[in-house]
């Protein structure tokens, strides 16, 4: 086409902008779908566990993973209903592909499944069971029973060793050890 | 605000604090090495300033907050 005079010249140049702005919302809704995460596998679970110090899993598929949810423990498969829950101290267990069973003991947090067969999970401390000392649990335990029991009713400290009680009781059920 | 029901929140402890409480105990219920390790998240200073006329004096470390008043 001849773009040399001035009309031509400006004719050519909406044409091309109009084209541009055509194609834009389309190039970025493709590169925005690029953007999207990619769908776990059939019949498996996408894991993210993270502690603010460190990262455990980071998209990893697994089977499932039950969580020791604060108002009941549940587990979480491929296409769980969206989810979020507080975790109590207790042992969170994450069923891999291959079958491995691998628990951790944690002590609080939360876990968050999201639609698309997702869940994060995160925690201050997750730790093997086989890193839990029984015999300073049970000691632990005992001193906070009795730091509960000379403390003022409802008072911080009173709150602070019934915390401790609590999770040390946690710690203790899961080793299998008879916390009363 | 609805009512609280966690004993803790009803003898004024938020939430953080109480999460942080669980992991200090269950951090010293550990063998060593995972222990030491653990520990390390634990440890935090305090540094004090004392500001005047809109600029910021030096900065000293402090043992605890309840000094920084003083």
């Amino acid at each position: 086409a001849n773009v040399s005079t001035p009309t031509a010249k400006r004719i050519t140049t909406m044409f091309a902008q109009l084209a541009r702005r055509a194609v834009r919302p389309a190039a970025t809704a493709a590169a925005r779908r690029q953007f999207a995460d990619a769908a776990p596998a059939a019949g498996l679970m996408k894991l993210n566990f993270n502690l603010p110090q460190e990262t455990l899993y980071d998209a990893v598929n697994v089977k499932s993973v039950v969580v020791p949810g604060a108002t009941g423990e549940y587990e979480v498969t491929a296409d769980h209903v969206p989810i979020v829950a507080e975790m109590k101290a207790g042992m969170l267990t994450i069923n891999h592909e291959d079958g491995e069973e691998e628990k951790y003991f944690v002590a609080g947090g939360f876990s968050l499944t999201h639609e698309g067969s997702t869940t994060d999970i995160v925690c201050p401390e997750a730790v093997k069971l086989d890193d839990i000392d029984a015999a300073a649990v049970t000691k632990n335990f005992e001193a906070a029973k009795a730091k509960a029991a000379s403390a003022e009713a409802g008072s911080i400290e009173a709150a602070e060793a019934m915390i401790e009680v609590e999770t040390n009781k946690a710690m203790g059920n899961a080793l299998g050890l008879a916390m009363a | 605000m609805t009512t609280p029901t966690t004993f803790w929140r009803l003898a004024g402890v938020s939430y953080v604090q109480y999460v942080t409480k669980a992991t200090s105990c269950l951090r010293a219920a550990l063998k060593e090495p995972a222990k030491s390790k653990a520990m390390t998240q634990e440890t935090f200073s305090y540094n004090k300033s004392v500001w005047s006329n809109g600029e910021q004096g030096a900065k000293k470390l402090t043992d605890s907050l309840a000094a920084v008043g003083k």
